[in-house]
């Protein structure tokens, strides 16, 4: 039996705006294409030398000799900064028309008013809208975009800004120290809960630019946040990168959920960095959807340094025609009575490829550590790609380590089942996919859950759910 | 003295993993190479051929290319089997290194013709106290049908270093079980590639490993699924104390055109000291969606529930563990069916606890 | 009375070996038929054949249902003409709830949208009469259900579906005797004078719940006697020995 389960349906996605900006770097990285971005960006002097520094460290570093082809990424060819007719915003009103209705169509103000407690919301280079609800700001709570935190919380940002994430880290990280802008800088105050998510969602218009958003969380002791991140992109012929930087810091007891639904269009590298640092009886989940790009390489970390902290993983992807998703996750364990759970799930179909990678690493103080994790990969087609590469490193005996992987395809017989009681084929196929990815979408919000649906398009709605 | 780099994934990592090959320093590649003569072959088996005339070593991975030219060009053991008997006899190849033979590179091709059946048992062992060398390489062509037992032990001492290159492949129906039993040397390597080609060739493999002291293995096993129904399952289950390490590559490799195939990989490591180190890359790779494959990984110390069970019947610590470790390799090792051989084996678990 | 189902010469390959060398069977509206015989005779395959398995492979014959040729036919346009299986072994589905999923086949089986609140209460009403734990239904369908639960499960989705002919493959094995009534309870709230029901077993306890119709004895592939209810009752003490 031959399975074929509808394309993504991107059309909502795909509106391309006429490429209008206030300013455009010329393409390139060079020492003088920084120091440009410093000034149009006015950034103080311990910026600008820490970009300057960045991009010395990104001349040294090699590209991953590992993963995915990256060689049709040509750096000179891609503008990193690119800043849109409008400054920032707090009204939708304010908004030009054109990048308003992109974030329409998208739904982002609808789902403000509905759901969610702040939005930011960045169109190329710059955030062009950020509000949030009145009795968090009462409540201290802190949620602007990175430039304006810089200028207004300097020492709060200098103390953690790319201190998670070293731009030693990797090539593509210190890419990203030397051209960052834009992206969102969250403040929770010790015990303060905010109960309803924020959201950025990040938008890339600029045909031949880079996207290199940073996002820097901080939530206090005792204190807990949901925070959503989306993304997109219309399609273009060359590339367009995408090389943003997440750096989340969970304090002693605290909870953070980090959600993303990445759906960039099938021209994107997607070379992003995510870490958290958890502390003492903190948590740390994340939910991940990957959907979009055409390679994306993409690997949350949580770092447990806190004794009893937490994290769990839960991800997805979907790789159809031409899409190579090299995802996955890694925990490092550095403390004892830490634990980790990972549940990673993958679709390849129509010649897609999906790759799981990741580490968990048990260091040797970390004793009464639990970690489990279990990936399963379903493929749809005998052309596609799946594969599952999982680096386990046991320093320390006093541990419960286990890991599970599946792969295989949809079950002929849960097909001629579901068919038994009237299913078409397709229906069924459909829904035994749509169950395959249901463990992931009930993590999300509804509304996020249904678009993450709506992505996989099985026609179901309506009918089920 | 050199530093060598042996032993690559089929899929890079990460450089920071330190997986994607192993790198290790000290190691005296002898230059000149003596005879080796202390080899003794024995068995019922009367229907197998054994000569020398063994042919050019062309592997698809194999430890490192130095090696495997040094096993091309100089090996002072070349033995090849040809088997033509159709119910299972067994032949036991058992090469003893000692100070006046210290240096072994043994060149070991079996060929199972149509339909045989067979085991050949292969031992290497040292004296005490000799440091010693070992590189081989192994090589097992099944023909349509045939069905082979393998069984590789490694007593070498914890001064010797050893370095093992594997290669099987399989034609039509074919079968091999292959068991590895890897104890001994300071560092014990080894890379081991099943070619499943022909439609329903199967190969179990089951691997025990215990590591003392400084011991590290590092463990490379590879099975290509390429014919049609072929299955694939391997099984290692290990045990390492004081501050021996152990880094496991595992991959299972469905191949276009593998319809229906299988492939298990299951690898238990059991701690049994907060210093010993346990390096797992279990690895799936898939180009063929009509397939079942399956990996799990698992790495703690000694159940205690168990422990204080056994305990409880009046075994004293180091009796109950040895007790466990015991039933941990068990199933293994029951594929063993020469009891003398079997109970070396045993013996060597219970002085390795000691 | 009126045709149901005809089966008309029937031969199934399974895995390129012939199981099935020849069926004859008619089932009229109205009527409960078993088919018995010993483990290998064919039993599960002739269910499947019915359904169109496509891991089961039909050499010669035909499958008549309601006058229509549905030999050919794919599992669910047979499905959706009104005939249902009980599964020996129940696939497990993760991720999709029981009452979605038979929210999802009923409005498929009827070409109509279902009305919610009547859905739900209809179920509730079954799933009381069968003895099933509500929670269930909100759990994946099949998914860690016990061997009685799954059982029970692919009865209630026979009354909510309401098939006109409902095969029944060894759904009393591995049951107890308090699961085994509830079954036929079930069978009994089910049938009526416009369909019909099919049990496959292989042993005799189902039936003294149950008045049946006709006794079929099914060995190697072919149908070698059919009877009455008292041909279940010699079976039952003699075995099949007699018939091979």
């Amino acid at each position: 039996m031959k399975t074929q389960v509808e394309e993504i349906n991107r059309n909502i996605y795909d509106i391309k705006n006429k490429d209008e900006y206030d300013f455009k770097i010329k393409k390139g990285i060079t020492k003088e294409i920084i120091e440009e971005i410093s000034d149009q960006k006015n950034d103080p002097e311990w910026m600008r030398e820490f970009r300057l520094k960045a991009l010395e460290v990104y001349n040294q570093l090699e590209m991953p000799t590992w993963g995915p082809d990256l060689s049709e990424l040509n750096m000179d060819e891609i503008a990193t900064y690119v800043r849109p007719k409008t400054k920032l915003n707090t009204s939708w009103e304010d908004v030009p028309e054109d990048i308003k209705n992109t974030f329409d169509k998208l739904g982002i103000p609808e789902a403000e008013k509905k759901s969610l407690a702040g939005v930011g919301a960045q169109y190329d280079s710059e955030v062009v809208y950020h509000s949030m609800k009145e009795d968090l700001i009462k409540q201290g709570v802190i949620y602007t975009d990175m430039e304006t935190a810089i200028r207004e919380y300097p020492e709060l940002v200098k103390k953690h800004f790319m201190k998670c994430v070293p731009v030693t880290d990797h090539k593509f990280v210190a890419l990203h120290g030397a051209v960052w802008s834009g992206g969102s800088f969250v403040y929770v105050p010790k015990g303060v809960k905010v109960e309803i998510p924020l959201q950025s969602y990040f938008r890339l218009n600029s045909p031949e630019s880079g996207q290199f958003e940073h996002t820097l969380i901080i939530v206090e002791k005792g204190a807990s946040l949901h925070f959503i991140e989306g993304c997109s992109a219309p399609k273009y012929n060359k590339v367009n990168l995408h090389a943003g930087c997440v750096e989340l810091y969970v304090k002693d007891g605290a909870y953070l959920r980090y959600s993303t639904i990445e759906n960039w269009s099938k021209n994107m590298l997607n070379l992003n960095t995510k870490k958290a640092i958890v502390g003492k009886n903190a948590q740390m989940d994340w939910v991940s959807g990957s959907f979009g790009s055409k390679i994306s390489m993409l690997y949350p970390m949580s770092i447990l340094n806190g004794e009893g902290a937490k994290t769990e993983y839960t991800g997805i992807s979907f790789a159809g025609k031409g899409q190579n998703l090299d995802t996955g996750f890694k925990v490092v364990h550095n403390a004892p009575n830490t634990s980790s759970v990972v549940n990673s799930k993958s679709i390849s179909k129509n010649g897609g490829k999906c790759t799981y990678r990741s580490l968990v690493r048990i260091k040797e103080n970390a004793k009464n550590s639990k970690s489990s994790v279990s990936c399963e990969s379903l493929m749809l087609d005998d052309f596609s790609i799946s594969d599952t590469i999982p680096v386990n490193d046991i320093q320390t005996d006093e541990v419960e380590f286990s890991h599970e992987a599946k792969i295989g395809k949809i079950s002929d017989k849960a097909i001629f089942y579901l068919m038994s009681r009237g299913l078409s084929e397709e229906d069924a196929k459909a829904m035994i996919v749509r169950g395959f990815a249901e463990p992931i979408a009930k993590e999300l919000p509804v509304e996020y859950a249904v678009e993450m649906n709506n992505l996989i398009n099985l026609e179901l709605e309506g009918a089920i759910g | 003295m050199e530093k060598l780099k042996l032993n690559e994934t089929p899929v890079r990592t990460s450089r920071n993993y330190n997986m994607n090959n192993i790198k290790l320093e000290n190691i005296e590649i002898p230059a000149k190479i003596p005879s080796f003569n202390n080899v003794q072959i024995t068995g019922n088996n009367s229907k197998v051929s054994i000569d020398s005339q063994t042919s050019k070593i062309n592997l698809k991975y194999g430890l490192n290319k130095k090696l495997l030219e040094q096993l091309d060009l100089y090996a002072n053991q070349k033995l090849k089997l040809t088997i033509d008997n159709k119910t299972n006899k067994e032949t036991i190849i058992n090469f003893k290194l000692d100070e006046k033979e210290p240096i072994l590179l043994d060149n070991i091709e079996i060929n199972a013709n149509e339909q045989t059946n067979a085991t050949v048992i292969i031992k290497y062992e040292t004296t005490k106290n000799v440091k010693a060398f070992h590189n081989a390489v192994i090589r097992t062509n099944a023909k349509k049908d045939a069905n082979i037992n393998i069984i590789l032990i490694n007593l070498v001492n914890l001064s010797t270093d050893n370095f093992i290159s594997i290669q099987n492949n399989f034609e039509e129906n074919s079968r091999i079980n292959y068991t590895i039993v890897d104890f001994g040397g300071k560092s014990s390597v080894t890379n081991y590639y099943s070619n499943l080609v022909g439609d329903n060739s199967d190969n179990q493999m089951n691997v025990v490993y215990l590591g003392r002291e400084n011991q590290l293995f590092d463990l490379n096993y590879i099975g290509e699924l390429r014919g049609k129904k072929t299955n694939f399952n391997m099984e290692v289950q290990g045990v390492l104390r004081d501050t021996a390490k152990k880094h496991f590559k595992g991959t299972i490799d469905f191949k276009k055109g593998c319809k229906r195939a299988k492939g298990n990989e299951n690898e238990v490591c059991m701690l049994l000291s907060d210093t010993a180190k346990s390096l797992a890359l279990p690895m799936l790779l898939c180009s063929e969606e009509d397939v079942e494959g399956n990996h799990s990984t698992a790495t703690g110390k000694m159940g205690e529930k168990e422990l204080f069970y056994i305990m409880s019947r009046g075994f004293e610590y180091k009796e109950a563990m040895k007790l466990m470790v015991r039933a941990r390799f068990n199933e293994i090792l029951d594929n063993i069916k020469n009891g003398e051989i079997k109970n070396e084996i045993l013996q060597e678990i219970d002085s390795k606890l000691d | 009375m009126s045709k149901l189902l005809e089966i008309k010469n029937l031969h199934v390959n399974a895995e390129e070996k012939e199981i099935l060398k020849g069926i004859n069977l008619n089932i009229n509206k109205g009527e409960i038929h078993v088919i018995m015989g010993p483990n290998g005779s064919g039993k599960t395959t002739t269910a499947n054949a019915i359904l169109n398995n496509p891991e089961y492979t039909k050499t010669e014959g035909k499958i008549i249902f309601d006058g229509q040729d549905i030999t050919d036919l794919k599992t669910d346009e047979i499905a959706r003409k009104g005939i249902f299986m009980s599964f020996q072994l129940p696939e497990e589905i993760p991720g999709i709830s029981v009452t979605n999923f038979l929210k999802y086949a009923k409005n498929k089986a009827t070409g109509k949208p279902v009305k919610i609140f009547e859905f739900k209460d209809e179920l509730k009403k079954y799933m009381e009469e069968l003895n099933m734990n509500p929670k269930n239904m909100e759990r994946s369908l099949n998914v860690g259900f016990s061997g009685g639960e799954k059982k029970k499960n692919e009865i209630l989705q026979m009354l909510v579906l309401n098939p006109k002919l409902a095969i029944l493959d060894e759904t009393d094995s591995g049951l107890d005797v308090d699961a085994i009534k509830t079954v036929s309870k079930g069978i009994k709230m089910f049938k009526n004078d416009n369909n019909a029901v099919l049990i496959i077993t292989h042993n005799t306890k189902i039936l003294h719940e149950l008045k049946v119709d006709y006794v079929h004895v099914l060995v190697n592939g072919k149908i070698v006697k059919t009877g009455e209810q008292d041909l279940a009752e010699e079976i039952e003490e003699n075995g099949y020995a007699q018939y091979k």
